[in-house]
C-alpha cells in the first residue's frame, strides 16, 4: 500500500520530521515492500541459490506436495518459491528473536528509568544509532525513541508473516526481497537492544580498550558457588550481580555465562566469566559445577532442565519464552521462591526481572552449600573406567552432524589413550546425539571431560559502537583501499573443524592490517588459542578499529555496531546524509566500502537473518558448510554476469568485467578457501591503485600458499598495469599474457543508482 | 535405497537416488557421458585407501574416462604437486551454480556437462549441493564417488567400508577402461 496523507503525518510524527539534523531522506520508515526495487538490483546480480532440504511442501491440508521435475503445489507454488519462502520464514524468526530480547529490554528498562531517559553513547559516539537514523530517519534521544525503534520492528514483522501464509507470496525474487526487508529491520532490533543495556546497565561505551577477561571453563573456580547464565539476555544477571555485591559476596562466587549473556555480563562486571560459545553448553552443564544454571533467552538447550536435574544443579528460568513448563513462582514472595529452590529442589520460572535477580542471588550460595560432590570432573581413569562398556557399533558417527570419528576416539579411550578424543572434543559442535544413539548408554560428553583442555584465556570486553573518530581516521583508507577491508568475524559454533580455526583466521588477517571485528560465539572462539608464548589474539593486537586491530563489539546484537560502521564511513567520511536514505548508504557501501562478514560457524535463524541484513545493506558474507542447510545463498557468476556500474561524476554506464564483489551469501568449505574468498571479496570498484594493490597482494599470497599458483580469475581483478602488487609484478603479468587480458574502463565513483529504475537521482550519491 | 551412513542426510522427498551396487554398472552409464566433470573436494587429500590417495583415484577416473576437472576447495594445490592442473577452480557451490544452467559453456567452454561425479566433498554440503542439481539441473545426471549413499544424487554408491570402497573404485577404472 502507497502512503497517504494519514500515514504520512504519522510517521513525521514519530521521526519528528521537523528536526533538522539532516533532511528526510527518500524513505523513512520503509515497509515491505519500499526498498523493493533495490533489492531486485542486487539479485539481478546476485541471484538466489537453492539447495532445497526437502522435495515437499507440508505447510497445508492440500498437501504433501511434490515440487520436483518442475511440478507445482496446490497452492501453484513451485520449489524455488518454496525455498524463498523458508528464507522469508528462517528471517522472521531471526528478526523477531532480536526484536522481542530489545522489546523486553526497552520496557523493563522504561518501567526502570520511564521513557524520557536519554540516549547517552559517552563523548566519542555522536553519530549513535546508524540504523535507526538510515532506515526509519529518526535520530533517537531517549528510551521513549527505542521503544519507537521496537514498534517500527514489529510492525514490519507482522507483514512478513503474512506473505509466508499459502496463497499469498509465491515469487522467489519477492520472498528474497522480504527476507532482506526482514534482515534490515534485525540490524535495527538489535541495535535497538544494545543501546538499551547499554545505556540502562552503564556498559562501557565511547572506549577503545575495555579490559581483558576471563574465558574458558577452566578459568571458573569451582570451588566457589557457581551460577551459569545461559542465553542472549543479561537484564536478570545485572540485578543478580547487583544483589550480590549488596550481600557482600559477589567475591566469594562465580558468575558464569555461555553464549550472549556472558558478554553482556562481562561488560557489567570484568569479574564475570565467560564459559565458552554454545557449542560448549551441553559439555560444561554435564561437568556439575554450575550451582545454579539462570536460563533467559536465544540459543538455550530445550533440555536444560533434565541436565539441571542430572548433576543437581539449581534452575531458574527467567524468560516468557523459555519456560519448560515450569511452574511460574512470579507471584509468590521471594523468601518463599528460595525456600521452594533450596529446600525442595523445585526448578522454577519466574519472569519477573528484579524477582528473578534477587531469588537467583540469594538461592547461590545456599544450593552451593551441599553440591561439593557433585563437581568431580572426570578424570582419565574414570574415563577410561566409563568407556569400557563401548561395543564400537559406530552409531555414535553416523548420527554426528560433524562426520567426528567418536567410535575410535572411545576404543582409544578403552586403552587409556585421550589424543583421538581431544581431537574430537576440539570438532564438537556440543549437539549431543553421539550420547542419546549410544544403545549402551556410554557418557560420551562426561568422557570429554578428560579429554578436553582446561586451560584459561582471555577475552577483550565487548566495547559496544565504534566511535566516530576511529571512522574518521580510518575512513579514507578503507574506501581508497589502502586498509584491504574489514573482516567481521560473527556467529555461532557450528564450526566445521577445530575451534581453534577462528582465531587462526583473525589472526591472519590482524597481521595482513585488516580491520578484524568479532562479536558472540566467534568472539569467545577467537579467543580460546594461545600462541607459544601463552597469549591468545585479545593479548596480541591492538583493540581499535584501525588497520590492524582486533576488536569484540559484544553480543550478537552489537553486530549492529559493526554494519553500523560501515554506515558511518559513508556519513562520516563521505560526509552522505543517513537520515531515511537506506538505498545511497547500502549502494555506497556495496561499491565503496571492503567489508565482508564470516560466519564460520552458523547455526541459528538469527545469523541467517542478521547475514541477509547485511546483504541488503551491500555487505557480503562468507559462510561455512554447515550453512550450505541454511539452503538458500546469493551468488553471481563471474564470467557471464553483466557488471555494468554507473559512473557517478560522469553519469555513464561502464561495463566494468569485474565481479566485486562476487557473491553476496557463499558457503566455502576449508577454512583455507574461506579466507582467500574473505580477501577477494574485500574488492571494490572503487579501490584506488595502491588499494587495489593491496588488496590484490593479500589475495594472490593467500591463494598461492593455499592454491599453490596465482589466481585463475586474476584477470578480472587487474584494471591496468598499475593495480599490479610490485612483489607479483613480472609472475602476473606474464600471467595475464597467456589470458588474453585487456586493460578495463577505471571510473571514481561507482553506482548501482542509475542502472535501474529509482527515484533516487545520481547526484545524490556524490558528494 | 539404503539409509545414508550419516543421518544428517536421511531423505526426505521423493525423488531418491538409485544406489549402484556393481561398478561395472556405473561404469557403463559414465562411458555414454558426451561431456563428463569430475568435481574434486578437500577430503580427497585427507583420504588413504590401502596406500592410494583418494585424490589418486580421482586423477585416474578422470584421466581414464576423458572427464574434465574442477577443483573445490583447496584441493587445486594437491592437485599441481601431482602434476595434475584442473580444468577449472571453484567453491562446491560455485561450480554447482554454474551446472545448473544448461547455457553455461562448461569448464572447457565446449557445453554444459551432462554427467557429473563427485568425490572428496564434506557428505553434508555434497548431498545439499546435489539436491540442487536434482531441482535445477534437469538437463544433467549426478552420480557420486564417496564411500556413502548420498540420496540427492541419481547415482550413489552403497555405504562401504575402506576396503570395499577401494575395490569399488579399482572396479570401476577396470570398467572405464575395458
Amino acid at each position: 500500500m502507497s502512503k497517504g496523507a494519514v500515514k504520512q503525518k504519522e510517521i513525521n510524527k514519530i521521526i519528528r520530521a521537523e528536526d533538522n539534523w539532516e533532511p528526510v531522506g527518500p524513505t523513512p520508515m520503509p515497509e515491505i515492500s519500499d526498498l523493493r526495487r533495490w533489492d531486485m538490483r542486487l539479485l539481478k546480480t546476485y541471484k538466489p541459490f537453492y539447495a532445497p532440504f526437502c522435495d515437499v511442501c507440508c505447510f497445508c491440508t492440500y498437501g504433501k506436495c511434490d515440487l520436483t521435475e518442475d511440478k507445482k503445489g496446490a497452492c501453484g507454488i513451485n520449489i524455488a518459491g518454496q525455498q524463498g519462502r523458508w528464507g522469508l520464514m528462517f528471517s522472521l524468526m531471526g528478526c523477531s528473536a532480536h526484536g522481542a530480547h530489545a522489546r523486553h529490554l526497552v520496557d523493563y528498562l522504561i518501567e526502570k528509568y520511564g521513557e524520557d531517559y536519554k540516549i547517552d553513547l559517552g563523548g566519542q559516539v555522536d553519530v549513535e544509532a546508524p540504523h535507526m537514523r538510515t532506515v526509519m530517519g529518526l535520530k533517537p534521544e531517549t528510551l521513549g525513541d527505542l521503544k519507537k525503534g521496537i514498534e517500527y520492528v514489529e510492525r514490519g514483522i507482522i507483514h512478513g508473516v503474512s506473505a509466508t501464509h499459502m496463497g499469498q507470496e509465491g515469487s522467489d525474487l519477492d520472498f528474497e526481497s522480504k527476507s532482506m526487508h526482514i534482515g534490515m529491520l534485525d540490524h535495527v532490533a538489535m541495535e535497538v537492544a544494545d543501546i538499551a543495556q547499554t545505556i540502562g546497565f552503564k556498559f562501557p561505551t565511547s572506549v577503545a580498550e575495555t579490559p581483558l577477561s576471563g574465558l574458558g571453563w577452566g578459568s571458573v573456580d569451582k570451588d566457589k558457588p557457581v551460577v551459569t547464565c545461559v542465553g542472549h539476555n543479561a537484564a536478570v544477571a545485572t540485578v543478580m550481580i547487583d544483589h550480590l555485591m549488596k550481600a557482600g559476596i559477589y567475591d566469594q562466587v562465580e558468575v558464569t555465562g555461555i553464549c550472549c549473556t556472558s558478554h553482556d555480563n562481562i561488560r557489567y562486571s570484568d569479574k564475570a566469566k565467560i564459559i565458552g560459545p554454545l557449542s560448549k553448553q551441553i559439555f560444561f552443564l554435564k561437568t556439575g559445577i554450575a550451582d545454579l544454571v539462570m536460563t533467559d533467552e536465544q540459543c538455550v538447550r530445550c533440555d536444560i532442565p533434565e541436565l539441571a536435574k542430572a548433576t543437581g544443579s539449581a534452575l531458574i528460568a527467567t524468560s516468557d519464552k523459555i519456560s519448560y513448563g515450569l511452574d511460574d513462582m512470579t507471584h509468590k514472595e521471594v523468601d518463599e521462591i528460595v525456600r521452594l529452590v533450596v529446600e525442595e529442589g523445585k526448578q522454577v520460572l519466574i519472569r519477573d526481572v528484579d524477582k528473578a535477580g534477587e531469588v537467583a542471588a540469594k538461592v547461590l550460595p545456599l544450593v552451593a552449600k551441599n553440591r561439593k560432590d557433585k563437581k568431580v570432573i572426570v578424570t582419565k581413569d574414570m574415563a577410561q573406567e566409563l568407556a569400557q562398556t563401548c561395543k564400537t557399533c559406530q552409531l555414535c558417527d553416523r548420527v554426528c552432524p560433524n562426520f567426528l570419528n567418536i567410535s575410535d576416539a572411545l576404543a582409544d579411550v578403552q586403552k587409556g589413550k585421550f589424543d583421538l578424543m581431544s581431537a574430537v572434543f576440539a570438532r564438537c559442535v556440543g549437539c549431543g546425539k553421539c550420547e542419546q544413539e549410544c544403545a549402551k548408554e556410554v557418557p560420551i560428553i562426561k568422557i570429554m571431560q578428560a579429554a578436553a583442555s582446561w586451560d584459561t584465556y582471555n577475552i577483550r570486553v565487548g566495547r559496544g559502537p565504534i566511535q566516530d573518530v576511529e571512522i574518521r581516521k580510518v575512513g579514507a583508507p578503507i574506501v581508497l583501499g589502502t586498509i584491504p577491508g574489514i573482516i567481521a568475524i560473527v556467529g555461532c559454533s557450528n564450526y566445521p573443524e577445530e575451534i581453534e580455526e577462528v582465531a587462526e583466521i583473525a589472526e591472519e588477517f590482524a597481521k595482513r592490517k585488516y580491520i578484524v571485528v568479532l562479536s558472540g560465539c566467534a568472539a569467545m572462539a577467537a579467543g580460546m588459542k594461545k600462541d607459544a608464548e601463552g597469549k591468545t589474539i585479545y593479548d596480541k593486537y591492538k583493540p581499535e578499529f584501525d588497520a590492524g586491530g582486533v576488536l569484540n563489539v559484544g553480543s550478537c546484537v552489537a553486530n549492529a555496531h559493526i554494519t553500523g560502521a560501515a554506515m558511518k564511513v559513508a556519513n562520516i567520511f563521505a560526509k552522505l546524509p543517513l537520515r531515511a536514505n537506506y538505498e545511497v548508504i547500502a549502494d555506497y557501501i556495496l561499491n565503496r566500502v571492503g567489508a565482508v562478514g564470516l560466519v564460520w560457524g552458523s547455526y541459528s535463524q538469527k545469523a541467517f537473518t542478521i547475514g541477509t541484513g547485511c546483504n541488503r545493506m551491500g555487505i557480503p558474507v562468507v559462510l561455512g558448510p554447515h550453512s550450505a542447510k541454511y539452503r538458500r545463498l546469493y551468488l553471481s557468476r563471474k564470467e557471464e554476469d553483466d557488471w555494468t556500474v554507473m559512473d557517478g561524476r560522469k553519469k555513464e554506464l561502464v561495463n566494468t568485467e569485474e565481479p566485486s564483489p562476487e557473491h553476496l551469501m557463499v558457503v566455502t568449505e576449508s577454512k583455507e578457501r574461506a579466507m582467500i574468498t574473505l580477501a577477494r571479496l574485500c574488492i571494490r570498484k572503487n579501490d584506488t591503485a595502491q588499494g587495489r594493490q593491496i588488496k590484490l597482494n593479500h589475495y594472490i599470497s593467500l591463494y598461492k600458499q593455499h592454491m599453490g599458483s596465482l589466481p585463475d580469475d586474476l584477470q578480472n581483478f587487474v584494471r591496468n598495469d598499475k593495480d599490479i602488487p610490485i612483489v607479483y609484478k613480472k609472475e602476473v603479468s606474464e600471467y595475464l599474457k597467456t589470458v588474453g587480458w585487456k586493460p578495463k574502463p577505471l571510473l571514481t565513483l561507482p553506482t548501482f543508482i542509475g542502472t535501474y529504475e529509482s527515484n533516487i537521482p545520481i547526484d545524490a550519491v556524490v558528494k | 535405497m539404503s539409509l545414508p551412513y550419516y543421518h544428517v542426510n536421511v531423505f526426505t522427498g521423493i525423488k531418491s537416488c538409485k544406489v549402484m551396487e556393481d561398478p561395472q554398472t556405473l561404469a557403463k552409464i559414465a562411458k555414454k557421458a558426451q561431456r563428463p566433470l569430475l568435481v574434486l573436494g578437500p577430503k580427497c587429500g585427507e583420504v588413504n585407501l590401502g596406500g592410494k590417495q583418494l585424490l589418486d583415484y580421482g586423477i585416474e577416473i578422470a584421466k581414464t574416462l576423458g572427464a574434465a576437472i574442477c577443483a573445490t576447495a583447496n584441493i587445486k594445490k594437491k592437485l599441481l604437486e601431482a602434476g595434475v592442473t584442473p580444468d577449472s577452480t571453484y567453491d562446491a557451490v560455485e561450480i554447482i551454480n554454474h551446472l545448473k544452467d544448461s547455457d553455461w559453456k562448461g569448464v572447457k567452454k565446449e557445453g554444459n556437462h551432462d554427467f557429473v561425479m563427485f568425490l572428496g566433498i564434506r557428505p553434508d554440503l555434497g548431498n545439499q549441493g546435489l539436491s540442487t542439481l536434482k531441482h535445477f539441473a534437469g538437463h544433467l545426471k549426478t552420480a557420486t564417488l564417496c564411500k556413502y549413499v548420498f540420496p540427492n544424487a541419481n547415482f550413489s554408491l552403497p555405504n562401504l567400508k575402506d576396503d570395499k570402497w577401494k575395490e569399488y573404485l579399482d572396479n570401476m577404472i577396470q570398467g572405464l577402461k575395458s
